[in-house]
């Protein structure tokens, strides 16, 4: 494979996670969100799966195995067992409005281009927009924390801009020592697990994981 | 020393907390978790001590194939590690079997509180000994899971929504800091190559004047709101108000004498990378600049408190923000006033919230209008909490009063990084007089009003001896101590840290 095709394949690769982000803001199906989570793991499983390929670095194929793993299987079975034991499917409180929502994420996507910028032109010719759309992932999931209420689709936004970080880390340096690489996926997965306990726990405090119910604590 | 030694130190001091923590999971009995925490915070503080005399005689530890490295830096806050972590552990033995007698926790559980305890310690002392600043941002993120159950450990509805805020807001400011991670690696491959050891701090030193600046002012920008975030300054401190108060006392004490320290000094060290390569007015500035911004408001916050608790929160604030202006500053006052105040600090926040849960427990109310009479109710306990008060709002004779003088001094003398003019500068020590002043005001006014007056009626007056008041006593006469002379071992240990500061 030529590098300018291999190249453009990364591109349409982060190009597909970004799509899948603006699919989750669209979205107020809760099991509908998990589902484009798992799907968008998987376009960033192959998308390393292509950068290992072109690259010839080993150590990718463990981080894109551990992907679809823990992030396309393991997580959304954690977070669809929570959605069916708190008997909620759709996010109804929204701080932003979906249309509204939608044209922040594209100024964001703008916002991580021209944040990049300067530094592009130090990457790797294989992966060098991915950088800017990385950021873009993860900004968008940073929105997303502030905009939506429920509790799982929080959760699902942190889940997103480590998907982002994780692109992130492969574009710009085709992945981090294995090591690091190993701490972040162990550290995701508690992180999931707790979250999943956690809201169990909010859910008999406060008979809701609406976070919105969470206003005892004031000034 | 012999390398071999230090090697035996080293792993002991990673190997205790997780041993302990393997340990506590199997016991049932109250008096064997104790005398497991004990033995194993002894065995972290003897391996500290002889850590530190090898820093002392080589300068800086490389061990365990290059994965731990330690300088006088790492040595200060593994001091302060050990240090609030012992006392932590002796106030536990009293602390939290009278939560068990009370029933407010069933025996069962006690063994999930000492096992997260030491995960804690573990993230922690691994955040501060780790090399790689990749496995530094796991250990911090480790801390958070560690701690949200913690901060909930009461179940209570407050505490489940602050243990939520505080799992949230971390948890995403911690995943800029990867970022930050990412773009450091992504400088430093440049130059190095593709090695896994491109991350690590002994690496990046070497080869830190060669790194790009852009990409290391972006990497430090999303380093330090991370981290910050963790520190807990404004405006990413919203957690941490509602985590100190409902978490229990030692863990509150844990929280804000340690985890901020080694949120900070997370900072310093990316710092001392980044500013071989870019001026250090840029890093200085942001320092400088959030520090005075979060000192400013906590000052305000903490004059309009009625929960004693939240008042050590936001002082918590308001001293970071302090330390971090010293640190900002720069110079050799500026990073040895930020140092010994984060020591400082770490001591009085945890005797103080060491008063507060014992008032706590004896009038079941965080309201500073509701308790009363201290003196006759808690004697002990209000002597604790006058000596933690006053130290926190910087009053002669306790240390934090010299190290904010260091830091204004320094402040005052060589200015705020950046351009500004002598009247700018002059402006910002005002700021910096003025909040310390209102800080003041607040927190003296709040404290002895608690500590005299009439009891209210239906609180048991007396206070009965325990192993919880051995580790007040011993931080209140550091607290005094430190004010008039720093044993020698430690004054060389903060000179070469601040020096090593100055340096970079």
């Amino acid at each position: 494979m030529t590098p300018p095709i291999g190249s453009q394949l990364v591109d349409l690769g982060s190009a597909l996670l970004l799509l899948t982000c603006f699919g989750i803001v669209a979205q107020r199906r809760l099991s509908a969100c998990v589902d484009l989570f798992a799907l968008q793991s998987i376009f960033l499983a192959l998308t390393a799966t292509l950068v290992a390929l072109l690259t010839g670095i080993h150590h990718i194929y463990i981080a894109a195995a551990l992907t679809i793993v823990i992030k396309a299987i393991v997580i959304p079975r954690i977070l669809k067992k929570v959605i069916e034991r708190l008997n909620v499917s759709r996010e109804l409180v929204m701080n932003i409005n979906v249309p509204a929502s939608l044209l922040i994420c594209g100024v964001l996507v703008m916002v991580a281009f021209l944040i990049t910028q300067p530094i592009i032109p130090f990457g790797h010719l294989l992966t060098r927009d991915s950088l800017a759309i990385a950021l873009a992932i993860v900004l968008i999931g940073f929105f997303t924390m502030i905009a939506r209420q429920k509790a799982v689709t929080q959760m699902i936004a942190f889940l997103v801009m480590e998907n982002g970080l994780f692109l992130g880390a492969t574009a710009a340096t085709y992945g981090m020592p294995l090591i690091v690489e190993l701490g972040v996926f162990f550290d995701v997965l508690v992180a999931a697990l707790i979250a999943g306990i956690y809201t169990n726990r909010l859910q008999d405090a406060f008979d809701s994981v609406d976070t919105a119910h969470l206003s005892e604590l004031k000034e | 020393m012999s390398d071999f030694a230090t090697t035996i130190a080293i792993s002991l001091l990673l190997l205790a907390p997780l041993v302990a923590g393997g340990l506590s999971l199997l016991l049932s009995s109250s008096r064997w978790l104790h005398v497991t925490n004990l033995t194993s915070m002894g065995t972290l503080v003897a391996a500290e001590v002889m850590i530190t005399r090898s820093v002392f005689a080589q300068g800086s530890v490389t061990a365990l194939g290059e994965i731990v490295y330690i300088d006088a830096l790492s040595s200060v806050i593994l001091f302060i590690i050990g240090t609030v972590g012992l006392a932590c552990s002796l106030y536990m033995r009293s602390y939290m079997d009278e939560q068990v007698v009370h029933g407010v926790i069933a025996p069962k559980r006690l063994n999930l509180f000492f096992f997260l305890f030491h995960m804690f310690l573990l993230a922690m002392v691994t955040a501060t000994v780790a090399n790689s600043l990749g496995v530094q941002w796991v250990a911090i993120e480790a801390t958070t899971l560690a701690t949200t159950f913690l901060i909930a450990f009461w179940r209570r509805r407050e505490s489940l929504e602050a243990g939520w805020k505080y799992l949230i807001l971390c948890s995403v400011g911690i995943s800029l800091a990867l970022f930050g991670v990412v773009l450091m690696y992504y400088s430093s491959l440049r130059v190095l190559g593709d090695v896994s050891s491109a991350l690590n701090i002994t690496q990046l030193q070497q080869v830190a004047e060669q790194l790009d600046s852009h990409i290391l002012k972006l990497a430090f920008v999303f380093l330090f709101v991370g981290y910050g975030t963790k520190v807990g300054l404004v405006p990413m401190h919203s957690w941490l108000p509602d985590a100190y108060t409902e978490a229990p006392a030692p863990v509150a004490a844990m929280l804000a004498g340690v985890l901020e320290t080694v949120a900070v000094y997370a900072i310093l060290r990316c710092r001392g990378i980044v500013d071989q390569a870019v001026p250090p007015d840029f890093t200085g500035g942001l320092l400088a600049g959030f520090g005075l911004v979060s000192f400013a408001l906590a000052a305000f916050f903490i004059l309009v408190q009625h929960n004693y608790k939240r008042l050590f929160a936001y002082s918590s604030i308001e001293h970071m923000g302090l330390a971090m202006v010293g640190f900002g500053v720069g110079g050799p006052i500026g990073n040895f006033g930020g140092l010994f105040h984060l020591v400082n600090h770490a001591f009085a926040k945890s005797l103080a919230f060491f008063a507060a849960g014992n008032i706590h427990r004896r009038f079941k109310t965080v309201e500073i209008d509701e308790v009363r009479g201290l003196t006759t109710v808690l004697p002990w306990s209000a002597l604790a909490l006058l000596i933690a008060g006053l130290a926190l709002a910087a009053l002669p004779p306790f240390a934090l009063f010299s190290s904010e003088i260091q830091i204004v001094t320094a402040l005052g003398s060589s200015g705020p990084p950046g351009d500004w003019t002598s009247q700018g500068a002059r402006f910002l020590v005002v700021i910096l007089l003025l909040g310390s002043l209102i800080a003041f005001a607040g927190l003296l006014y709040r404290i002895t009003g608690m500590v005299w007056g009439i009891a209210p009626k239906g609180v048991v007056p007396g206070e009965q001896w325990s192993v919880g008041h051995v580790p007040i006593i011993f931080l209140g006469a550091v607290l005094v101590g430190f004010c008039w002379a720093l044993p020698p071992p430690l004054q060389q240990l903060f000179d070469t840290a601040s020096t090593l500061l100055v340096k970079r």
